[in-house]
């Protein structure tokens, strides 16, 4: 291993994470002592069994769920390809720390190796899919920024570099290279970033989720079909 | 762009938005990925392809542009970069308020379609109550909010007119149930229930006030309205005025007390309901000393408990349920409806989607206060009336006033062979009332249907007798109908086929009471209401609007003038139309022969 690739995958892999954590504690203690949470004061509504804390453990899960939003129901490959874009960020991130700490596992397990390529190549798929619907779409151009298109652009070349990486033995230094690089440079730029959502998103789910707990909305109960029958008993 | 002055307006919604913004809405702003999931499940985007700026992402990024600019990092740094922005002019205030109070109703379809639980309709309702607390808003919102500010409900109703209007509803009950113990008690301390309302039935729509009335004596409630603050809607939810919010709600809550209530019962009203049950302990910043509940939770109580017993078969139309965003959405109220339907009613169907995820009436968020957008409200309702129309039922039955309004309005657009009503007038027309006792058991499966003599009592005792009444209508089998009820009824009817006829006919006349249409060719009937209400010989004629015509709706909210003493949509129905007239004349059923 040559002496720049031990730094992109040990000091300069160290560092960046050191500073991602600081970045992220510094984001969390300014959104939780720069904004109040509002306080919920109405007796509960709805079913009698829904609680404030039945409402967000729903609401924690209900990314799991694709039945029960019709925004995931009505729409199985969006449904699809997010489970397949954010395996691949799991799996890419992974890969960051199995390279560097536990290489002789990918020697050891070939399906380990295969897997992560096989799953970062789909996610990198799915990224060109995005990206394509984010351009063509007239309505999703409309709401992107800037950061939204490199957001989407920066995973997608990183996930097919994790994709050729993953084998580690026998990969081209220069790969491995550019996908240390990447996962440093991701590190740093996510916090600033709208690829720091999953930050928030216990955060939002939590609080409408105890909400719409208190006021029976949740477990939502979805549309009972029939219509243009009697249901009348 | 740092050296561009900001209005006056502009720096003071900035200065408030640092203020206003709590974790709940920080999350909001903070967690949009512009996924575009929430796209499709707005009743705006269904019905304007194309067009983005009816796109819930969209419309929230002109308001989150500006926590961007002015409180996040990253837009604080390199704005371009996040689409971060900020207002400078009144002009730019003027477009974000099209946009927060004409694209949005905060119906929260969108908020459980969003897969990061970025809730649209609270920040959209923070973003109206910025731009209200400078003075900018549509001119309905301001005369509402104005009117519960100053008199106590947001339709202006003065007291004096809304304690005739419940002796009135008292004596046509007496009369009704042939009954002379039946009361509406007022400010009547100690009760069980106390009843509140929202102010478009002691206006408009009394017979929900009768009705009402009616299922509380069968139940042998022990139960009152009170004299102030009996009005249970707030205009606060809509404007997000959360001083208004909390100044109505607790007004409410205090006549409560005074009373010494044991149970708030808020009739059906879908913001009403979500403002005085939910949001108004929070805007108040009170914990309520008592129980507050629906009035559908109430009747479906009585029959349960056997208080009240109910004839399905007097219902023999087939109906469907439309969920109030409100209720349904933003309260968990989703079967309990349902379950009193299926009791009081012999054909439910369920329309597609239901519950919490039902279409909006395309008139929720204050949308009907607003006439300058209901050209737009009125063209998204096609998702509403197509879902309306697949149920193939003659009734849309919903527990929510605001959408009893929209529905009528899309009915009419779409031209749907359907009627609106509400659950207290399913139950009260399937009261099974025994001549010597008030209480009885729930019947499970009833028998035939007892015959009812649906002649109004009204019609055949001349209630109208030595009234003049003036029709002004373009259409001549609108004018024979109107004319022939009223005449059958005993008052001497003058017709006119447009307005200047009308007003010809007035001066020379002076009737006791004018019904005006409002789709007239020439001069519209807005005109001329205004007209007869500049004349200083006809200022003080009643006037009762009946119009199938929704945008003119304006003429309820946002004129300064004063408002029609009486609203009937088209088709009116002959026991709507005299009773309307009667109270408008104050003929009660005592003042019959």
């Amino acid at each position: 291993m040559s002496e720049a690739l031990h730094f992109a995958e040990h000091t300069l892999q160290e560092a960046t994470l050191v500073i991602m954590a600081i970045v992220y504690t510094s984001r969390l203690v300014w959104l939780f002592r720069r904004f109040k949470a509002g306080k919920e004061r109405q007796g509960p509504t709805g079913a009698p069994n829904t609680t404030p804390r039945k409402g967000f453990l729903y609401s924690w899960a209900i990314i799991g769920m694709p039945w029960v939003m019709e925004s995931s129901r009505t729409k199985p490959i969006m449904y699809g390809t997010f489970v397949i874009f954010h395996l691949g960020v799991v799996l890419a991130i992974a890969e960051s720390f199995i390279i560097p700490y536990g290489a002789s596992m990918l020697a050891a397990n070939p399906w380990l190796a295969t897997l992560i390529q096989v799953s970062t190549g789909a996610a990198c798929a799915v990224g060109v899919f995005r990206i394509i619907r984010r351009v063509s779409d007239s309505n999703m151009r409309a709401i992107s920024s800037p950061d939204d298109y490199f957001s989407l652009v920066l995973l997608t070349v990183w996930f097919a570099f994790a994709s050729l990486s993953a084998p580690n033995q026998g990969v081209p230094e220069w790969v491995l290279l550019t996908y240390f690089w990447m996962t440093a440079f991701f590190l740093l730029y996510v916090p600033f970033s709208k690829i720091s959502h999953y930050l928030y998103y216990p955060i939002t789910r939590y609080y409408l989720g105890k909400s719409l707990g208190n006021r029976g909305v949740y477990p939502i109960v979805p549309s009972a079909p029939g219509y243009g029958e009697s249901t009348a008993k | 762009m740092s050296t561009q002055v900001r209005s006056y307006k502009a720096n003071k919604v900035l200065e408030r938005l640092t203020k206003k913004v709590n974790r709940q809405i920080a999350g909001t702003m903070l967690a949009c990925v512009h996924c575009g999931q929430c796209t499709d499940s707005c009743h705006y985007v269904q019905t304007n392809p194309g067009d983005h700026t009816f796109v819930p992402a969209w419309k929230a990024d002109r308001v989150r542009k500006l926590f961007k600019r002015h409180m996040d990092w990253t837009g604080r740094v390199i704005p371009w970069w996040v689409k971060a922005g900020s207002v400078y002019t009144d002009e730019e205030l003027e477009e974000l308020k099209d946009i927060v109070f004409g694209k949005c109703t905060n119906c929260r379809r969108c908020t459980l379609n969003c897969p990061m639980g970025v809730d649209f309709a609270t920040m959209n309702r923070m973003a109206r109550g910025l731009l209200v607390s400078v003075g900018i808003m549509p001119e309905g919102v301001a005369v509402v909010s104005k009117d519960q500010w100053e008199i106590g409900n947001q339709m202006g109703v003065l007291k004096e007119d809304y304690l005739d209007t419940l002796e009135w509803m008292e004596e046509e009950l007496r009369s009704d149930l042939d009954d002379p113990t039946v009361e509406i008690p007022v400010d009547k301390e100690d009760c069980e229930v106390v009843y509140t309302i929202n102010p478009r039935e002691a206006k408009y729509d009394p017979r929900t006030i009768s009705d009402a009335a009616k299922i509380f004596h069968v139940a042998g409630e022990n139960w009152t309205m009170p004299s102030e603050g009996w009005d249970m809607t707030n205009f606060g939810l809509f404007s997000g005025d959360d001083d208004l919010g909390g100044a109505v709600a607790r007004r409410v809550y205090e006549a409560v007390v005074r009373l010494r209530g044991k149970k708030l019962v808020i009739s059906e009203c879908g913001h009403g309901y979500r403002s005085t049950r939910c949001e108004g302990p929070n805007w108040g910043g009170v914990d309520l000393p008592f129980e507050a509940e629906s009035s559908v939770l109430t009747m479906l109580r009585y029959i349960k408990e056997g208080r009240i017993k109910v004839d399905p078969s007097k219902n023999d139309f087939s109906v469907t349920f439309h969920d109030s965003c409100n209720n349904a959405r933003s309260c968990g109220l989703f079967e309990e409806p349902r379950e009193l339907l299926n009791l009081v009613t012999s054909d439910f169907r369920e329309m597609y989607p239901n519950r919490a995820e039902n279409y909006c009436c395309t008139g929720g968020g204050g949308a009907m206060s607003m006439s300058e957008y209901a050209p737009m409200r009125l063209k998204s309702a096609k998702v509403k009336a197509d879902q309306l129309a697949a149920t193939g039922a003659e009734y849309v039955v919903t527990s929510c006033h605001n959408c009893v309004d929209g529905l009528n309005d899309l009915i009419k657009h779409y031209k749907l062979p359907m009627k609106v009503t509400q659950l207290v007038n399913l139950v009260a027309d399937a009261l099974v009332i025994e001549p010597a006792k008030a209480s009885v058991v729930v019947e499970k499966k009833p028998e035939a249907a007892p015959a009812v003599d649906e002649t109004p009592t009204v019609a055949a005792a001349l209630p109208l007798e030595g009234r003049k009444i003036l029709v002004i209508d373009d259409e001549p089998d609108i004018r024979t109908f109107l004319s022939t009820v009223l005449e059958d009824n005993g008052a001497s009817v003058l017709t006119a086929g447009n307005g200047d006829e009308g007003m010809e006919k007035a001066r020379a006349e002076r009737p006791d009471l004018i019904t005006l249409d409002l789709n007239m060719p020439g001069r519209d009937g807005g005109q001329i209401y205004s007209a007869i209400r500049a004349d200083e010989d006809l200022k003080d004629i009643p006037v009762v609007i009946i119009t199938g015509k929704p945008e003119l709706r304006k003429l309820i909210y946002d004129k300064d003038v004063r408002r029609p003493e009486g609203y009937l949509d088209k088709p009116v129905k002959e026991d709507t139309l005299l009773t309307n007239v009667r109270k408008v004349l104050e003929v009660g059923a005592d003042d019959v022969n």
